[in-house]
């Protein structure tokens, strides 16, 4: 692939990100700290493993395994603060399930080069989604940015932190231990992969690399070494954080929130452009030049559902679709500060894509974020979306989990409440079933009344029964993004 | 207009310096008026940190900033790496302020190679190790005195 550069403009990104300066005003105020600031409070050192202690409940016959967490968890150093939630350093949580009922917990940062400098200087200076550069900061490449704080999966027996402007971060299933930076091949070293691989029944790993209009998609076997990496142009520059696929399909939506200048920090080089549409680009994934452009209202989103084709050709998947990206630019930055502002609510909508070209976009009328579906399901008609949702006005972060169901138009929910910021669910299967809603959901919350970080199972067939069983730990981890299971 | 996510292109500036020298691919020197009366400097230039043996370092030697700046090197040549340390005396030269760029062309193709995105995925160095910071090296982070008789200089290329 041939990508043409203009380094000169690079160079002169660089001159700006030199010259700028950690803004003091990134600091949480000691003061009028509201509850939920728990939520994205620094958490100093590792976490050695610990017992969970159970709260109610037995541990479901069959579900048996670990949760890997990945998320940002510390964001300030004397004086100085990240400018953004997403740029805090990367602590990867494992939560053990054992087969007698006994949970554990053990949190580890990923040790990557951002958190050695910063550690080393005491400020935070590496630039990033949000964060300009600070003074004395020494980037070589991609990976001296890369925070290994958005999501993880397992491949090939190596735990992938993933980041989505680097390279993943290897670190040891068992003890955490940081292993070093994934190369899949030494002419890809630093390649970006997003945080977001679709991964097909079988295992077999599909992502994206982006640098502006220009894209790679990476195809990694189930055991994580890499079958194909080829270049493709994208139509727009556009902030893509997770695209979705079908059986046969690479489904990549195209954001008017388009990347027209060299600026850092990353969220200054792009411009929200509502008059130019959603686009979505289609991709054949047995040729990748085979390609089909639909056009859609414009929305900004970070995540979608697993997508899926019927026999008519038509695509179908879900997203949370906002009606702009102010969570992104404004709100997910003053969370840093300790300060709500509000945004429009993500909203669980319905895509589809039919073979005339047209396209349609059908609201459910649910607030939902962080959607996740049955991974034996994933590029295969489904009915079922998990998500987080019930938010407040009052404040940030979901009070529910619930589970979408697409057919019957109902959201089978358990609001916790006030108390807890609820993070990601997963849906993990009882082994042996094959139902699409047979299984668990298992997943975290901050209790912030207890000053916590608990652990949840719910029936996925009745969440509304509230959780079959919850563990608490002895500490309250920061609000973190993605996860995966490893059935034990 | 090309657009690139800065967080992972900033480094690729270093090629501005690094891709020019390879011209040298060949080790022809560059319009270098020898002086027999002041060229009384020799520099006693040590690579080590070589990690993989196979190839070659790949080195332009400049003597003014602008030189630098715009890639047009006083001398260029190529050791072979055969080993985790390799040496070269560089002599016949007039004593002044200089200062090194190169990389190791580890898989012997003449050329730095870059992944798709245009980032550099074979080792390189500057000079005093300086650091190649969202960019290459500074002249004055890179240039070191060179003084008559032989002075050594030690490079660690990663």
């Amino acid at each position: 692939m041939t990508i043409t550069l203009s380094r000169r403009d690079l160079i002169s990104a660089a001159a700006v990100a030199g010259a700028s300066l950690i803004c003091p005003d990134g600091l949480m105020a000691a003061t009028d700290r509201q509850p939920w600031t728990l939520g994205v409070a620094d958490v100093e050192g590792d976490i050695a493993p610990q017992a969970l202690a159970r709260l109610h409940g037995r541990l479901p016959c069959g579900l048996a395994g670990t949760l890997y967490r990945n998320g940002p968890a510390k964001f300030r150093r004397s004086g100085t603060a990240v400018g953004h939630w997403f740029d805090g350093d990367g602590l990867m949580r494992a939560f053990t399930l054992k087969a007698d009922g006994s949970a554990t917990l053990t949190a580890r940062f990923a040790d990557t080069p951002k958190r050695r400098q910063e550690a080393r200087l005491g400020r935070i200076v590496v630039p990033g989604f949000g964060t300009p550069a600070g003074a004395d900061v020494i980037i070589t490449g991609a990976d001296d940015a890369n925070a290994a704080n958005t999501s993880v999966i397992m491949a090939g027996g190596e735990l992938l932190a993933l980041w989505e402007a680097g390279s993943p971060m290897r670190m040891d299933p068992q003890t955490l231990a940081t292993r070093g930076f994934k190369t899949f091949r030494p002419d890809l070293a630093q390649m970006p992969f997003l945080a977001h691989p679709r991964i097909e029944p079988d295992g077999r790993i599909w992502n994206l690399a982006l640098s502006g209009g220009s894209a790679l998609v990476w195809r990694l076997a189930a055991d994580g070494t890499l079958q194909a990496a080829q270049g493709i142009k994208l139509p727009r520059a556009s902030y893509l954080h997770d695209f979705t696929a079908t059986a046969r399909h690479l489904v990549i939506v195209l954001q008017p929130w388009i990347a027209d200048k060299q600026r850092l920090p990353f969220i200054d080089s792009m411009t929200w452009q509502p008059e130019k549409g959603t686009q979505v680009l289609v991709i054949d994934k047995a040729d990748l030049t085979k390609q089909r452009i639909y056009e859609l209202p414009t929305f900004a989103f970070f995540h979608l559902g697993d997508a899926w084709e019927e026999r008519d050709g038509t695509i179908r998947f879900d997203g949370c679709i906002e009606a702009d990206p102010t969570f992104a630019r404004v709100s997910a930055a003053e969370l840093v500060k300790g300060v709500h502002q509000p945004a429009p609510m993500p909203i669980l909508s319905m895509i589809a894509l039919f073979s005339d070209g047209r396209a349609s976009l059908t609201p459910s009328g649910v607030a939902a974020e962080f959607p996740r579906s049955d991974a034996r399901r994933a590029g295969l008609a489904r009915r079922a979306t998990v998500h987080v949702g019930n938010y407040r006005a009052d404040r940030p972060f979901a009070q529910a989990v619930a589970v979408w169901d697409w057919q019957t138009g109902k959201d089978d929910a358990h609001v916790f409440g006030a108390d807890h910021l609820v993070e990601e669910f997963l849906l993990v299967p009882r082994p042996g079933g094959s139902g699409e809603r047979d299984g668990w959901l298992l997943g975290t919350t901050v209790n912030l009344a207890a000053r916590a970080t608990e652990l949840h199972v719910f029936d996925a067939g009745r969440v509304a029964a509230g959780p079959l069983c919850s563990w608490r730990a002895d500490v309250a981890l920061p609000v973190g993004f993605h996860g995966c299971f490893a059935g034990a | 207009m090309n657009v690139h996510n800065p967080m992972f292109v900033t480094i690729i500036a270093a090629l501005t310096l690094v891709v020019p020298m390879l011209a040298l691919a060949a080790p022809a020197i560059a319009a270098e008026t020898p002086d027999f009366a002041t060229a009384t400097a020799s520099i006693d230039l040590h690579f080590n940190g070589i990690a993989t043996p196979t190839g070659a370092i790949m080195v332009g030697l400049y003597n003014s900033e602008t030189g630098y700046a715009t890639g047009k090197p006083l001398r260029s040549f190529m050791i072979a790496a055969t080993t985790a340390a390799v040496t070269q005396m560089l002599t016949g030269l007039v004593p002044g302020r200089y200062a090194i760029k190169a990389f190791h062309d580890v898989d012997g193709d003449g050329q730095m190679a870059v992944n798709p995105f245009g980032m550099p995925v074979e080792p390189f160095a500057f000079s005093n190790d300086a650091p190649a910071n969202m960019g290459p090296a500074t002249w004055a982070a890179a240039a070191f005195d060179v003084a008559a008789g032989t002075t050594a200089h030690t490079i660690t290329i990663k």
